[in-house]
């Protein structure tokens, strides 16, 4: 009975929209950076399959069917970049100045920590993406033979510490510009701190989710010309 | 029908993404490939945000829920973790960090030297 349920695909599409609904509502509730959706869905779904011993491959026939939209929520990012095309084409050089400093420390702090904390190559691999969004950092991921879970786990943390400490980093440094505010927090925490930008201001969540995007590709492209 | 031939706009992006990232000489992420096409189709004026506005509302504003099995993969790696993980929390903090301030200040800088040429 157990195996008929879990091995549905439905199992797994149901469990996940249940646990990421219960982590919408309680993020909502408390407004807490910490209590950040996602995390939530894996404290709620993780345990339950451990105690009710449901392979993950059980699972994974549900999980697949919503891996399959990674591909085209990532593509849909163009559309963000394109409506925001009028602040893009005033600031671009600060853009662009921007996104490559941001890649590039993030790339090179990586490589270097993990060559000095002796961490090896698959891990390395997992971690060079982790300043770019989920989707995009998979597919870095998977092309310089990283593994996934680790490169995702990495993404949320950056995430979920970017929006809290962003905010304080900015009263810190003295960071005035509403410009550099927002093209701080896209770069160094991706879509998570892109949703606090937004908390900070219009243009901050403009130029965020603009960081999000250019940063993410030009990451992809550093990383796959120094490491591919 | 509306939403099936925006799907069905989206989806062949992302097909034709796949056969450019199979074509190139280089390994590149066939959904960074779809993005740019998609890019460029609107920059072009070839599709228009209408044409595809409902179907990337959906993906766009339930972005996270698509990461959710990638991440439940864990479950399979806990004894990896249990062995890096202060080394992972080190490398993934201090590059937050230092990613955060070089760009702000990189910005502030560009932001600057551009109202000194007006």
């Amino acid at each position: 009975m157990k195996e008929m349920i879990c091995t549905s695909p439905f199992f797994g599409i149901t469990l996940s929209i249940i646990a990421y609904s219960i982590g919408c509502y309680i993020n909502r509730k408390t407004r807490l950076a910490l209590l950040n959706p996602l995390l939530i869905s894996y404290l709620l779904i993780i345990p339950s399959l451990l105690l009710f011993d449901i392979p993950l491959e059980w699972y994974d026939k549900g999980g697949d069917i919503i891996n399959m939209f990674l591909s085209p929520a990532t593509a849909v990012l163009a559309i963000t970049i394109y409506r925001q095309r009028d602040i893009l084409r005033k600031h671009i050089a600060a853009v662009l100045a921007g996104s490559l400093a941001g890649s590039a420390s993030s790339i090179l702090i990586v490589f270097v920590l993990c060559r000095a904390l002796g961490l090896d190559d698959t891990i390395m691999a997992s971690l060079l993406p982790k300043s770019i969004t989920t989707p995009m950092a998979i597919a870095v991921s998977e092309s310089l033979g990283g593994i996934q879970a680790i490169t995702v786990l990495s993404v949320i943390v950056t995430g979920i510490l970017g929006s809290i400490i962003g905010p304080v980093m900015i009263r810190l440094f003295r960071i005035r510009s509403e410009i550099a505010q927002g093209m701080a927090m896209g770069a160094a925490s991706h879509a998570v701190g892109t949703s606090k930008a937004i908390e900070l201001g219009e243009i901050q969540g403009a130029l965020s989710s603009i960081a999000l995007v250019m940063s993410g590709i030009i990451t992809v492209v550093l990383s796959l010309l120094i490491f591919g | 029908m509306k939403i099936l031939y925006q799907i069905a706009i989206i989806f062949a992006l992302c097909l034709l993404g796949e056969i450019i990232s199979a074509i190139l000489p280089f390994p590149f992420p066939p959904a960074i490939s779809a993005m740019l096409l998609l890019l460029l189709a609107l920059f072009s004026g070839v599709l228009k945000i209408d044409h595809i506005k409902e179907k990337s509302d959906f993906l766009l504003s339930n972005m996270a829920f698509f990461f959710i099995p990638a991440g439940v993969k864990v479950v399979e790696h806990f004894e990896l973790i249990a062995s890096i993980w202060w080394r992972f929390l080190i490398v993934v903090a201090a590059s937050t960090i230092v990613v955060f301030i070089v760009t702000a200040l990189t910005v502030s800088l560009a932001l600057r030297l551009e109202e000194r040429r007006r």
